[in-house]
């Protein structure tokens, strides 16, 4: 390992020089750098024509060290780098850590009802959109390719919000620990109630254009079928799970943030294949549309954002000129956050890829312990070892789609 | 170059090798994380690279102009680009497109390769995290500006 | 600015584990790795059917030094209904690691998912797992030295622990160590002036 800073460490894992003829087989390397697997996966194939005996996957190739970041940043910077991680829902990421921390600060039933109600409404945003990418990109991986732009549009427009709200496209680290960066600017319900009228319209041009459409059920009906009883072993959780027939979602088994107050259904479907993965996916994007009409509702009244405790939010910047307490406060929460009283918490959130769940440590530090992430893609793709065997590439590919993973989760 | 009367245009065959090389940079499918998706929506109907010439997003470096090193670069994956980008023909061209990749971004730790420009040679970084398209397609507008005025490319084109 | 060095526990809860407060978000119990095996299969009896996560962490300063936390979750292996799930059983099994005897069974024959998550604290930490049929690495490349998620390990790597923060001073184009030339902060004067209609506005000077 060179020490000259900088310079990358270490080799990676088997590196394919050739693809290598054994007998009957041939290995061969699927990834890093591919097309179809979704990110940073290497399948290493082992192939009989094209039917894949045997696939191993590396993973790794996207390790940031997330976890050691956030155990030498401040309670308040920590969410910043555990909202990259899976990075098609960052406010999911943000959202499960900042209940997280409310709960070891024993704050949880103190946070505002609007800063509540905002949240979720932007969590469901989340799944639309995180939904969207799943839908355009496993389209591609099928060659229909005209969906992807039918759904990234849809997936601007939730962007526009995020960015209305939070600052940004992307992270934009608008949920804090204690409520919001900020209440919902001028502007936005408008833009949201356009959302809200468009979508009907466009979910059913993409199911129009999918749905029945013969080679998508060829290739996805009675592929990559996954029995209740595999999906418990292999730790599978979310639409994954919900479309072998167990339904288990975070947000009716362990509601957070208000979810008992919201009406919505959870989709399940039995059939355990792909094809069922697909339509679970599409219904749960009507729903979490659904919560956020409700959601919309509510938030015509005024109300905080934050909760009324000087000590974890940020007091209001106008009140800093003219008293020197609120100035104080500011300036230790900025420079060195508050401390945590010690203790360790699971929590959970239901992520459109599954069960999201942080296990925080603090040791009354202002720094986090230690934050675990439960990443639900690591133990969905990890399926891809039961299921790849006996089957062909082309179906490799539909798999992994269907299972939905996000590397920055898989590696952290 | 000149139009002259009788349908005649003289220029520099250097020229309109550059013009026609700025007009069809295909990039590369790389895309490792967050930025990843922000390089996906540069290709949808909103940004539309496609627009700038760049139709098509080339699965094999044989048949990419332009690396867009998007995202932040593992220790496990750096090998892997260095790699990519031997493999890809001449004349190549980099973005280094965020934080991460520009520099190692928000995670100054032991996982990340801190900038990609220590492993390959970048022509355009794009600061952000991650930037947003209309960042990524001015870097593409920088590449193509920095080969018709005379940067790598051409009809002699070298690395 | 986050300090570059991992912050001293000393005054801080060596054991955060042992300090109960009110929150219910699962079971919790404590068992010696010798009895981790048995009350799994004890507890998959019980009907906690699905093994969530399993994570470590290293209480650097305490003994024994690692915890390696079972998250199980208790849901019908069975089609189930919204309301036959109903809200399951959460538990959390807190097994502590010596780093004398920095080892434990594997339970990836009990449940497959767990093949990654003993990898990846075998990586990270450097515990192994008896057992196990392919104890390498998953995150960091296979010939990398030294456990990171180890308190002891230093945040940016051994390779660039004493590089000058931040590492991207080292690429500028400005020698360390030349002066302010000035021009910058003259030509702000400039500019304040202008916009207070104190002074012209330039054509296009140098430094406007």
């Amino acid at each position: 390992m060179s020490t000259n800073p900088g310079v990358i460490g270490g080799h990676a894992a088997p590196m394919l020089d050739v693809v290598e003829v054994k007998g009957n087989t041939m290995t061969l390397s699927m990834g890093p750098q591919h097309p179809s697997t979704h990110g940073v996966l290497q399948v290493v194939v082992e192939v009989s024509g094209e039917v894949v005996e045997k696939a191993e996957m590396e993973i790794g190739y996207l390790h940031t060290g997330i976890e050691k970041s956030a155990e030498n940043l401040f309670w308040t910077q920590a969410g910043t780098v555990v909202e990259r991680m899976d990075y098609l829902s960052p406010l999911g990421n943000a959202m499960c850590y900042v209940l997280a921390v409310e709960q070891l600060l024993g704050v949880s039933d103190r946070i505002p009802e609007r800063a509540q109600a905002i949240r979720v409404m932007l969590c469901e945003l989340t799944r639309v959109a995180s939904h969207c990418v799943w839908l355009g990109t496993g389209g591609i991986d099928l060659g229909a390719i005209s969906t992807f732009f039918y759904t990234f549009d849809l997936r601007e427009d939730i962007l526009d919000l995020i960015e209305l709200s939070g600052g940004a496209r992307m992270h934009p680290n608008y949920l804090r620990i204690g409520g919001l960066n900020g209440d919902i600017p001028d502007g936005f319900l408008g833009k949201l109630d356009g959302l809200i009228e468009k979508y009907p319209k466009r979910m059913h041009e993409l199911r129009a254009l999918l749905q029945n459409n013969p080679i998508l059920r060829d290739r996805m009906i009675d592929v990559g079928i996954v029995s209740p009883e595999d999906a418990i072993a292999w730790g599978l959780t979310g639409p994954a799970l919900r479309a072998s027939g167990i339904a288990y979602d975070v947000r009716k088994a362990f509601p957070y943030s208000g979810y008992e107050k919201y009406e919505f259904d959870v989709p399940v479907r039995e059939d355990g294949d792909a094809y069922a993965r697909f339509l679970v996916r599409l219904e749960e994007m009507d729903e979490a549309m659904r919560i956020v009409r409700q959601v919309r509702a509510h938030l015509d009244t005024p109300g905080p954002i934050m909760i009324d405790d000087p000590k974890i939010a940020q007091p209001a910047k106008e009140t800093i000129a003219l008293s020197m307490e609120a100035l104080i406060h500011h300036f230790k929460i900025v420079s060195e956050s508050f401390r945590v009283p010690p203790g360790d918490v699971y929590q959970a959130i239901e992520s459109p890829r599954g069960e999201l769940g942080y296990y925080v440590v603090s040791n009354g530090n202002n720094r986090p312990y230690r934050v675990r992430t439960r990443p639900p893609s690591l133990y969905n793709l990890q399926t891809l070892k039961l299921l790849a065997p006996g089957n062909l590439i082309a179906d490799l590919v539909v798999m992994i789609g269907s299972l939905d993973p996000v590397f920055g989760e898989v590696d952290r | 170059m000149e139009s002259m009367p009788g349908q005649f245009m003289l220029g520099k065959l250097d020229d309109v090798a550059r013009w026609a090389q700025s007009s069809s940079v295909w990039p590369l499918t790389m895309g490792l994380a967050c930025c990843a998706i922000e390089m996906m929506s540069v290709t949808n109907s909103t940004y539309d690279i496609a627009r700038f010439g760049s139709e098509v997003f080339r699965a094999s470096p044989r048949q990419a102009d332009l690396m867009i090193v998007s995202g932040r670069v593992a220790q496990k994956m750096a090998p892997i680009i260095k790699r990519l980008y031997d493999q890809m023909a001449d004349p190549k061209w980099v973005i280094s497109m965020g934080a991460c990749a520009s520099s190692g971004g928000v995670f100054d730790n032991y996982a990340i390769v801190q900038g990609v420009d220590t492993i390959v040679p970048v022509d355009v970084y794009v600061p952000g995290c991650p930037p947003t398209p209309d960042g990524l397609l001015y870097a593409l507008n920088l590449i193509q500006a920095q080969i018709r005025q005379g940067g790598r490319g051409g009809i002699f084109a070298k690395a | 600015m986050p300090s570059s060095q991992t912050p001293s526990i000393a005054g801080l809860a060596l054991d955060p584990t042992s300090v109960r407060s009110e929150i219910a978000d699962a079971e919790i119990l404590r068992i010696a790795p010798g009895d981790l095996r048995a009350k799994l299969e004890a507890l998959r009896a019980e009907g906690f059917s699905m093994l969530l996560d399993i994570g470590g962490v290293d209480y650097l300063g305490r003994e024994p030094r690692f915890d390696v936390v079972y998250h199980l979750l208790a849901l019908p292996a069975k089609v189930a209904s919204l309301a036959e799930v109903g809200t399951p059983r959460r538990i959390r099994l807190l097994v502590g690691v010596p780093e004398s005897a920095p080892s434990l069974p594997s339970i990836q024959d009990m449940w497959p998912s767990a093949n990654w998550a003993e990898r990846e604290i075998f990586d990270l930490f450097g515990l192994t797992f008896e057992g196990h049929p392919q104890l390498t690495r998953i995150q960091m490349p296979h010939d990398w030295e030294g456990h990171p998620l180890r308190k002891d390990y230093p945040l940016r790597g051994p390779a660039r622990e004493a590089t000058p923060r931040p590492a991207f001073a080292l690429k500028s184009n400005v020698p360390a160590g030349a002066p302010p030339s000035g021009k910058t902060a003259a030509a702000l004067q400039k500019q304040i002036a202008r916009a207070r209609g104190q002074a012209p506005a330039p054509d296009g000077g140098a430094d406007s």
